[in-house]
């Protein structure tokens, strides 16, 4: 095979034999020059960054450069059922709603390393930008927890690193996106449909520096945010315990006052006796933890009736006191339509401290009772 | 048909009960959790002693005690004769040296009882269960009318059992109000070799039964 395919001095001369070779040898040159031109072509494609659904995150629909997600219906409570692939977890501040997604990058290059970076590029509009933050928690991370989740920021300048060390061989991490619902109340609440959302931009950095190698944005769109609201009953110290049923979150509650007599004799762990005329009565501090969101105004109302009345109702009364002392007991409302106020000035997760007074009569006679009784109370939130 | 309208019904009632969450809720703006209340009711008496305050006599002070009694009354000096004042009142003997001198004083015993549905046989009874040692040259008395009646004698008085309770409070014991009695000690004129003398003690034991 001449070393130069078109040699004028083997071309005059050429046997048919080596005709032949020399087709042959054509032919592997093509291969060569194609095979080399194709080689070329992928070395030096862009890198390229996209985003899918994780196998436990929710749905994500476009396609690179442009994707779009739902976190679908919030509130700062986690009350309720999430979206699809959701996680709503409640925290002392307010809820997040958390979820995975998929990244990968695409002809990043042997011996280059990917790192995805994020940030807020459109942030939600409005009072919705106070109701809504958007978190974010970085690869190899489950992701499965609150507090693997921190703020994104909202420039390029505030980027945070979701996935690093991504390679050719393994090009692909599930990082965690969030909405962070804190409790905000007041001017800057926020209930309803934020259709337009925002919008997540996502930069594919090699080797951690330099310029971005590839963009691609997120649109959390048609987030809606509800107001929600959530009284709770608890124990103070010294006080009865007071029980649930299932979880702190779960009523009816109960509180035992145990035996109990109407000369005040041996009060059980928990209560003390104050003197009333006509009896005594038995008395437990107590808590309530009123806590709301997204409400536009910041103090609400709590109310206490009677429900359920004693069956001996003549012997039995129950009485609140903000103080607990003799004296400031009053009977609570058995007509829950105008039911007895508590507080009319209940700030979001700030306790009410009350005392529950069981009222117990000296009658005896006909009209005497011994034994169990029950009644229940009823407790109101109401945030105007 | 009827059973189509039952399906719907049920599933109104369902998803009504899931959206009215007890503690929480969202999209409203009030809550309305329940707390049940529970209590044992017993029954209770009650028993107290306290010092008297019937007018134009003096007063033995009744003392709550955190000993072995839950009170304790002291006459004071006393004798046989009624030389000695006493810490209250007395009465001298009728005939010195025969008849017993009688060191004495109100007091106030109140009975509470609550709960009790049957109370018109309730009792207060008084007894002395340690007595003076013997030759009992001194013994427990009460006003042998059990009234709140000052006594006019030491005639009046009469010896508190030690065998079995007497009957101080009458015949109707009402809850909660003060019953006014009178006790003393009454010394007797022995003499010999085994006679008390120095400080003596002696309890009685009072009881409200209501039935």
């Amino acid at each position: 095979m001449p070393a130069i395919f078109h040699d004028p001095e083997n071309a005059t001369h050429a046997a048919a034999d080596e005709t032949g070779r020399m087709r042959r040898g054509f032919s592997r040159c093509w291969a060569v020059v194609i095979l080399s031109l194709s080689l070329t072509s992928a070395m030096w494609a862009a890198p390229k960054l996209k985003l899918a659904t994780s196998g436990t995150g929710f749905a994500i629909a476009g396609a690179a450069p442009a994707y779009t997600a739902s976190f679908g219906t919030m509130n700062a409570l986690a009350f309720g059922t999430p979206a699809t692939n959701v996680t709503a977890t409640a925290l002392s501040n307010g809820a997040l709603y958390f979820t995975t997604l998929n990244v990968s990058v695409q002809s990043i290059g042997g011996g280059n390393t990917g790192v995805v970076k994020a940030y807020v590029s459109t942030n939600f509009v409005g009072n919705a930008a106070s109701a809504m933050i958007v978190y974010g928690c970085a690869s190899p991370s489950a992701c499965t927890s609150a507090g693997q989740f921190s703020a994104l920021g909202t420039s390029s300048a505030g980027e945070t690193t979701l996935a690093s060390g991504l390679v050719s061989g393994s090009s692909s991490a599930d990082v965690g996106l969030a909405i962070f619902l804190p409790d905000n109340n007041g001017a800057t609440a926020f209930t309803g449909l934020s259709a337009l959302g925002c919008t997540v931009t996502f930069d594919l950095f090699l080797n951690g520096g330099g310029a971005s190698s590839d963009t691609v944005t997120l649109a959390l769109l048609n987030e809606t945010v509800q107001s929600a609201v959530q009284l709770t009953v608890g124990s103070a110290v010294g006080g009865l315990t007071i029980g649930d049923s299932g979880g702190p979150l779960v009523d009816p509650f109960s509180m035992n006052f145990g035996n109990v007599n109407a000369l005040g004799i041996g009060p059980a762990a928990g209560l003390t006796t104050v003197a009333q005329a006509g009896g005594i009565i038995y008395s437990s501090p107590y808590n309530l933890l009123p806590v709301f969101s997204d409400m536009s105004q910041t103090s609400a109302t709590v109310k206490a009736c009677v429900s359920a009345t004693f069956t001996h109702s003549t012997v039995l009364t129950l009485e609140d006191s903000a103080t607990g002392s003799i004296g400031s007991f009053s009977n609570i409302s058995t007509n829950c339509g105008v039911a007895t106020s508590l507080t009319s000035s209940a700030g979001d997760r700030s306790t009410v401290a009350r005392y529950l007074g069981l009222f117990i009569s000296n009658v005896n006679g006909a009209t005497a009772f011994t034994g169990l009784d029950t009644a229940t109370l009823t407790y109101t939130l109401t945030v105007p | 048909m009827k059973r189509i309208t039952l399906a719907v019904f049920a599933s109104l009632l369902t998803t009504a009960s899931t959206t009215f969450a007890a503690t929480q809720a969202a999209n409203t703006n009030t809550v309305a959790p329940t707390l049940n209340v529970t209590a044992t009711i017993q029954k209770a008496v009650s028993l107290t002693l306290a010092t008297g305050t019937t007018g134009g006599i003096s007063h033995c002070a009744v003392v709550a005690s955190a000993g072995p009694s839950d009170y304790t009354m002291n006459f004071g000096t006393v004798d046989a004769l009624g030389i000695n004042a006493g810490n209250c009142n007395k009465f001298n003997p009728v005939t010195p040296g025969t008849t017993n001198a009688v060191y004495w004083t109100d007091y106030q015993i109140t009975p509470v009882f609550t709960s009790h549905t049957a109370t018109s046989g309730t009792t207060v009874t008084a007894q002395v269960t340690t007595d003076f040692v013997a030759p009992h040259n001194i013994l427990i008395v009460r006003d042998t009318a059990n009234s709140s009646t000052v006594p006019a004698g030491a005639a009046s008085f009469s010896a508190m059992g030690t065998g079995a309770a007497d009957n101080i409070g009458g015949a109707a014991v009402a809850s909660g109000t003060a019953l006014t009695r009178f006790i003393g000690v009454a010394v007797t004129p022995a003499n010999g070799a085994t006679v008390l003398q120095g400080a003596q003690t002696a309890t009685v034991t009072f009881t409200l039964t209501v039935q």
